[in-house]
């Protein structure tokens, strides 16, 4: 059986739809994986800021309990410019195997404890400004 | 609901379910929440071209319910429900639109909407706006795997033995 015209017309929109769909993602990817020199980790729990650690002024590793409603448990580790979930007690521990990140493309979640680790880059928040202005 | 209908599509349940139990056995294929195969799907789809979209759903909610009772917990539930109804209605109307052919196309559209059902529900869920920022790493996943249970989808059609009720 021959395929319809119109079903192929159909397809290749389909087709140019879904590479069009990836191609704005992966620039996207690109664009975010730049800033990365000064960034400030947001801890979110229950959509909730609950913590903003600068990491560029963090000198020493240290870890730190985040406790959840029904007693669940994330351990974070910062680091002197990144930040990872280092222990949980949820069932998958995704977030665990997460690992480290440095830079605001992709943040750290733990969906069964409600958490989100979230990196913003300060250059982007505070002087978001012209970079110099010349006469 | 006749007798034969209800002995294929419990039939058809328990293969997906059991598919879904062995994608479940393999490690992560990257440590991102929502990240998978999603090769349950390749029956939904299969549903979908063979009979209707009231029998696939059917089947997509049985699996649903069964694999949140059986492996996870009650908020992942949540999540499947959105990505598979969501999954479900774009194949169904990606199918009709392309008239059953080309279902690698028609797997991928389901892939996207899944991954986005699922992380819409999740951002629900979480509200954090942070949550988001998956979208970029999530819908081309989406799409991939989508384009490979399609094809999936496809063979299975060829060759699996036809059971009309």
């Amino acid at each position: 059986m021959k395929t319809p015209k119109n079903v192929i017309t159909a397809a290749i929109l389909i087709t140019a739809f879904l590479l069009l769909v990836t191609a704005g993602c992966v620039l996207f990817l690109l664009a975010a994986r730049k800033d990365s020199d000064a960034c400030t980790a947001e801890i979110y729990q229950d959509g909730k800021r609950i913590l903003s650690i600068p990491l560029d002024r963090v000198s020493e590793t240290y870890t730190l309990d985040i406790r959840g409603k029904d007693g669940c448990v994330n351990r974070i580790e910062v680091r002197p410019g990144s930040i990872g979930v280092v222990y949980a007690d949820c069932p998958d521990r995704l977030c665990v195997r997460q690992g480290f990140v440095s830079s605001p493309s992709v943040p750290v979640t733990c969906l069964p404890n409600r958490l989100v680790i979230l990196l913003r880059s300060r250059g982007a928040a505070d002087d978001a400004g012209p970079d110099a202005i010349t006469y | 609901m006749r007798v034969k209908k209800l002995t294929v599509l419990g039939l058809y349940a328990a293969l997906s379910l059991a598919i879904y139990a062995a994608e479940s056995a393999l490690p992560p294929l990257a440590p991102i929440p929502g990240f998978k195969l999603g090769l349950a799907n390749i029956v939904t789809l299969l549903l979908l071209r063979r009979y209707s979209l009231k029998d696939a759903a059917l089947v997509l909610a049985v699996r649903i319910l069964l694999s949140a009772l059986l492996f996870g917990h009650l908020l992942s539930l949540f999540y499947s429900l959105s990505g598979g109804l969501l999954s479900l209605f774009a194949m169904f109307l990606t199918g009709k639109l392309l008239r059953n052919r080309f279902s690698a196309l028609t797997g991928a559209m389901g892939g996207l909407a899944h991954n986005t059902g699922q992380l819409a529900a999740a951002f629900v869920v979480t509200s954090t706006p942070g949550i988001l920022s998956y979208f970029p790493l999530l819908l081309p996943a989406g799409i991939l795997t989508g384009l490979f249970t399609g094809l999936c989808a496809g063979f299975a059609d060829r060759f699996l033995p036809r059971q009309e009720f």
